[in-house]
């Protein structure tokens, strides 16, 4: 069923906070105590940058041999590795439903099939008649793409698109190993040991951690953007008073601005499922799947079921008219982070009041990004009787980028934080002392 | 020592225990984080025009604010009216 778009979190720690920069810390960890300064500095699991070159030169690698020597065999749709002759399918869309090109000449909504709205009444549990012994066999889309015939054991995917929103345009494939995954999310929990639940830290498993295509929109879109505000300027700055009355004055000259900016956005990346694109830090860790962003999506290659064996998927479950709102408030924070350049002059600050979004044209492109889950059910009593909060570790199953949220165990960080507060509220009274 | 240091010496034990407390919960359960769009998205960008059209329209004189009222500049997701 469709569900209506949630209303956007607000509020501190919500997503809706321009996230710190990677590697930032709000305080120097040098100002700690050695055992929490040693976490904070364990070194991170290391994430390809999808900015990389290697990626972004759009090569995949041949499943047998890695290499890259790879051509269209011509006369049919498959790929050939030239160093071991090894032939699969896997067209990128990126040449095939040429993506990557007429951004500028983007105009209107242009939906890829995959992305197309969904029936209501479609059914999400499908029978198919295996072509290997004429049983049939039942693919539940919401979760899985494929299924293995009980009686010959052919493995039947669902490779034609229908309209219930479980067969998207395009499949990114696993690239990490699911060894690699657990190693990354041991080495993120291992750096967020000591307050951490003790129960979260006794049931760890490896075989837990699962690799799942979740639902993405992939999103190209030209925009303009027109802010105005006003901003000021310092010209002095002067001191009144004596002694502890001293006080800092300023004065300042307030200009009215105005900023004008075109520009196309390519492979916005949006969650297309209700649940997933929650991003209510309050309620759940969903932000945590989103910070893996963004995927090397120009490498996704056309849809296959194939690419599904052995994985769980999600169903889309939102359409372009859910994701559009979304859309539009992306493309405004994008504005607002590009024309922040053009008033450096204003030391003061600038106070935008007015913004304004022209979105030109979209394309919207559905896929399944290749996501590595840990989750962990918090015991204890949640909102509605629903017990704790359901927390994850993702990792991002291209680029190995991991995040997570690992459950503490408060009297712990209380008891640390009184003491690091006893300590200090000490000097202090034997500084009143002297 | 006059009482407005004494005040602020008392004040510092339990701004660093909350301190320690709130920067702990954020480094374990990362709530602050999220996709940064705005950097990790290819973007392309025309030049930004309207720079050259920046009038003067007031004096602020003697304030003790150390920054534009309600200054925004870097706060990209926090939406304003829209027009």
């Amino acid at each position: 069923m469709v569900q209506p778009t949630p209303a956007p979190p607000t509020g501190p720690g919500s997503p809706q906070d321009v996230p710190p920069a990677p590697g930032s810390f709000p305080v120097d960890p040098n100002a700690l105590p050695e055992s929490i300064r040693n976490e904070l500095q364990a070194p991170d699991p290391v994430a390809i940058d999808t900015s990389a070159t290697e990626l972004r030169d759009g090569l995949n690698h041949c499943p047998k041999c890695g290499s890259t020597d790879i051509k269209h065999r011509s006369g049919s749709d498959k790929l050939i590795c030239l160093f071991c002759r090894h032939e699969w399918l896997g067209a990128r869309v990126e040449e095939e439903f040429g993506l990557g090109e007429g951004l500028d000449d983007l105009r209107g909504t242009v939906i890829a099939s995959g992305a197309k709205n969904i029936r209501a009444d479609a059914a999400s549990v499908r029978t198919f008649k295996c072509t290997g012994c004429g049983a049939e066999v039942v693919v539940n889309t919401q979760n899985a793409m494929t299924a293995r015939c009980h009686w010959c054991r052919h493995v039947l995917g669902v490779n034609e698109q229908i309209d219930n929103g479980a067969v998207p345009d395009a499949v990114l494939p696993f690239h990490i190993k699911k060894d690699d995954a657990v190693a990354r999310i041991r080495q993120f929990v291992g750096k967020r040991q000591m307050f951490a639940l003790k129960a979260f830290k006794e049931e760890f498993s490896s075989e837990n951690v699962l690799g799942v295509y979740l639902p993405y929109m992939v999103v190209d879109a030209k925009a303009s953007a027109d802010v105005a505000g006003f901003g000021e300027v310092e010209t002095r700055r002067y001191t009144r008073g004596e002694g502890k009355d001293q006080k800092t004055y300023y004065d300042a000259d307030v200009y009215q601005l105005q900023r004008h900016v075109d520009f196309t956005v390519d492979d916005l990346t949006m969650e297309s499922s209700a649940l997933r694109g929650n991003l209510d830090t309050q309620s759940n860790t969903n932000n945590v799947i989103n910070t893996i962003l963004p995927f090397d999506t120009k490498n996704a290659v056309k849809w296959n079921a194939s690419y599904l064996v052995g994985y769980t998927s999600e169903k889309r479950d939102r359409d372009v008219a859910h994701l559009n709102p979304q859309l539009e408030d992306q493309l405004l924070s994008i504005a607002r982070a590009q024309v922040q350049s053009s008033v450096r002059q204003y030391g003061r600050g600038v106070r935008w009041e007015q913004e304004r979004i022209d979105v030109h044209g979209t394309r919207w492109v559905a896929m399944y990004l290749p996501v590595w889950l840990y989750s962990y059910q918090e015991p204890g009593s949640g909102r509605g009787g629903k017990g704790g909060m359901l927390h994850y570790i993702a990792v991002n199953g291209r680029t190995g980028e991991t995040m997570g949220s690992v459950p503490v165990q408060q009297w712990k960080l209380i008891a640390a934080a009184l003491t690091v507060g006893t300590l200090v509220e000490g000097l202090a009274l034997w500084l009143v002392g002297r | 020592m006059d009482s407005d240091s004494v005040l602020f010496l008392l004040a510092l034990g339990p701004a660093s225990a909350a301190g320690l407390y709130w920067m702990l919960y954020r480094y374990y359960r990362n709530t602050d984080k999220s996709h940064s769009f705005e950097r990790e998205t290819e973007i392309k960008a025309q030049p930004v025009t309207g720079a050259g059209e920046d009038a003067k329209v007031n004096e602020v004189r003697g304030t003790q604010e150390t920054q534009i009222r309600g200054n925004n500049v870097g706060d990209y997701r926090r939406r304003v009216q829209r027009t």
